[in-house]
């Protein structure tokens, strides 16, 4: 619940700090042709690898070095962190006793853990998009702010699903060590999915299966938002809150 | 088992009826049933590993039988469990608190999930027990964390007190006064159900006594039939000769041996005649010891319908 504000803080300022480093590299690249020559030698698979068209521009360089893997990452793993701990944690401290001994059904305390987890998410996107949106233009970054609220919100969505599922994995199972192991895994391998596929064309049919496909995979810095995409994450993540009370529900707490 | 126990699901604040519960790695309870009728101070007595918490648990919800049912305040333990735990405090075995908060803190926010009590309602009882409740719990004592998890359970004045080994690791100061909190409340006319390993706890503070040992009650009893049963240990050095069959013809005396001035008495009951006669001899020493839980129990084994 409130427990998590001051580390909610510290994440906050960690991400901002990456964000200002990144950007303050920016000028040195921006518009910079022999930086642009040097990244048309590098083969085609590479560019698709790691993201690296357009990167000497305002978007390119955004999504290369902020949204192509670090930013959202970084909200995963603090959505999945954060999630595991909310109700695996408590079992864990075994502060659950005394919670659950408050006429509250299970159900209730994993939706609201969960709004907590959505909260949190929310502010670190949040504080992502006005850092970059803010300060950007200081370091000549122009991106606009309907570009960036698509990216970040990908971003967001992704984060959330992951968290929800350690929450989940925690409620059923009790085990931090477990739920963080599992969401932290599949996250990986989503990325690692929707990445390689770009360049494994016999992966491309499977790539729908993969959240971060759906994220940000379909480059929503240039393209904007994709309605479709992003009901595919929120429906995810609803089922999973259902399916984390469904466990919750049955089980024998902090045994 | 006295009869007086099983009949009594009608009417009973709480009801345990075949209940089993089996934990993967071993351990549990086996077939349990009993029952405790309102405004009674219910003790349960057993060595560590009985099955006290586990009962306890069973009871709140917390972990599920696998097979039996329980029944609170004539409700369905699982299906009503929300509408029981409305009218119900606990003091959980191991107290695990938020550490990170104060005690007003935590208490606003239980008192909130409990349906906004007024906080005078909190406030009384933690003066009472002299409670600091502006210090983060990290930096209180045990015993002060303690009074917080009983200021927890008792506020709002519950209909049913679980209180799970409520005084264990207390210094006698701090005992005396959750044993006065469990007589106001039993005063009240509120049930109170306690868990203990201590004898002389359950004897102080609790009406009917239930033993529990390896996941099974053995007995369960009235506080003085087992006050009764428990036979004080009298151990006494006389500087002068005594004459044993003087001690052995006394009212409660069950064993008697004297041997060089030494004198071993095994009593029951009052422990008034014994001393009104060792008052009337040389005394260099004397110790009488109330027995212990062991003892207690291999009693009952003895003599399983004495
Ligand atoms: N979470 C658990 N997982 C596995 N076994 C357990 C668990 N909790 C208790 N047990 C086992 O069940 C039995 C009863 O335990 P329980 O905690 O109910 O005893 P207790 O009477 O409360 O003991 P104590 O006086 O030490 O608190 C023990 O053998 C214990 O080892
Ligand atoms: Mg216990």
């Amino acid at each position: 619940m409130r427990e998590e504000r001051r580390s909610l803080i510290g994440w906050v300022a960690g991400l901002l700090g990456f964000c200002v480093i990144m950007l303050s590299m920016y000028p040195t690249i921006r518009g910079n042709s022999g930086f642009a020559k040097l990244l048309d030698a590098y083969p085609e698979p590479l560019k698709k690898l790691f993201n690296l068209a357009d990167y000497t521009t305002g978007a390119g360089y955004l999504r290369t070095e902020v949204f192509s893997f670090m930013a959202p990452l970084l909200i995963a793993i603090f959505a999945i962190i954060w999630g595991s701990d909310l109700i695996a944690g408590e079992e864990e401290r075994r502060t659950i006793d005394l919670l659950l001994a408050n006429p509250v059904t299970r159900r209730r305390m994993v939706i609201e853990k969960w709004l907590a987890l959505l909260t949190g998410t929310v502010l670190l996107s949040a504080s992502l998009e006005l850092t970059l949106g803010l300060l950007g233009p200081a370091f000549k970054l122009h991106v606009g702010w309907g570009p960036l609220t698509a990216v970040v919100l990908g971003s967001g969505l992704f984060a959330l699903a992951f968290g929800t599922l350690a929450l989940a994995v925690g409620a059923a199972t009790g085990s931090r060590a477990v739920a963080r192991g599992v969401a932290t895994m599949l996250a990986v391998a989503t990325y690692l999915l929707s990445t390689l596929a770009q360049i494994v064309t016999w992966l491309r049919p499977v790539q729908p299966a993969s959240l971060w496909y759906h994220a940000l995979g379909t480059d929503p810095l240039s393209s904007g938002f994709h309605a479709g995409h992003l009901s595919i994450l929120v429906l995810t993540t609803i089922v999973i809150v259902a399916l984390a009370a469904l466990g919750f529900e049955r089980r024998d707490l902090a045994t | 088992m006295t009869g007086d126990t099983l009949d009594r699901s009608e009417g009973a604040t709480i009801f345990l009826d075949h209940v089993t519960k089996h934990y993967r790695s071993g351990g549990g309870v086996d077939d349990l049933t009993l029952s405790v009728g309102p405004g009674e101070v219910f003790g349960f007595l057993g060595p560590n590993g009985a099955g006290k918490t586990t009962v306890i648990r069973l009871i709140l919800d917390l972990i599920r039988p696998d097979s039996g049912s329980i029944r609170v305040f004539g409700r369905d333990s699982r299906r009503d469990s929300v509408e029981i735990r409305r009218r119900l405090g606990y003091v959980p075995g191991e107290l695990a608190l938020y550490d990170r908060f104060t005690a007003r803190e935590v208490l606003t926010h239980f008192a909130h999930l409990r349906g906004g009590l007024e906080w005078s309602k909190i406030a009384t009882p933690a003066e009472q027990m002299q409670l600091d409740l502006d210090r983060p719990l990290r930096t209180m004592s045990k015993g002060n964390r303690q009074k917080v998890g009983l200021v927890a359970a008792f506020m709002g004045d519950p209909e049913l007190l679980l209180l799970d080994e409520p005084t264990s690791g207390l210094d006698p100061l701090v005992q005396q006064q959750v044993h006065g909190e469990v007589r106001r409340a039993a005063a009240e006319g509120r049930t109170v159900f306690l868990s203990s390993h201590v004898l002389a706890e359950v004897g102080e503070v609790a009406d009917r006594v239930g033993l529990i040992r390896n996941g099974r009650i053995i007995a369960v009893e009235r506080v003085t039939e087992l006050q009764h049963r428990a036979l004080h240990q009298v151990d006494a050095t006389f500087s002068s000769p005594e004459d044993e069959s003087t001690f052995r013809s006394l009212p409660g005396v069950s064993t008697c041996t004297l041997t060089d001035h030494v004198l071993h008495l095994e009593v029951s009951g009052s422990l008034r005649p014994i001393v009104e006669r060792l008052a009337a001899t040389e005394l260099t020493d004397l110790s009488i010891r109330e027995p212990t839980l062991e003892e207690l129990f291999l009693s009952f084994y003895e003599q399983p319908n004495a």
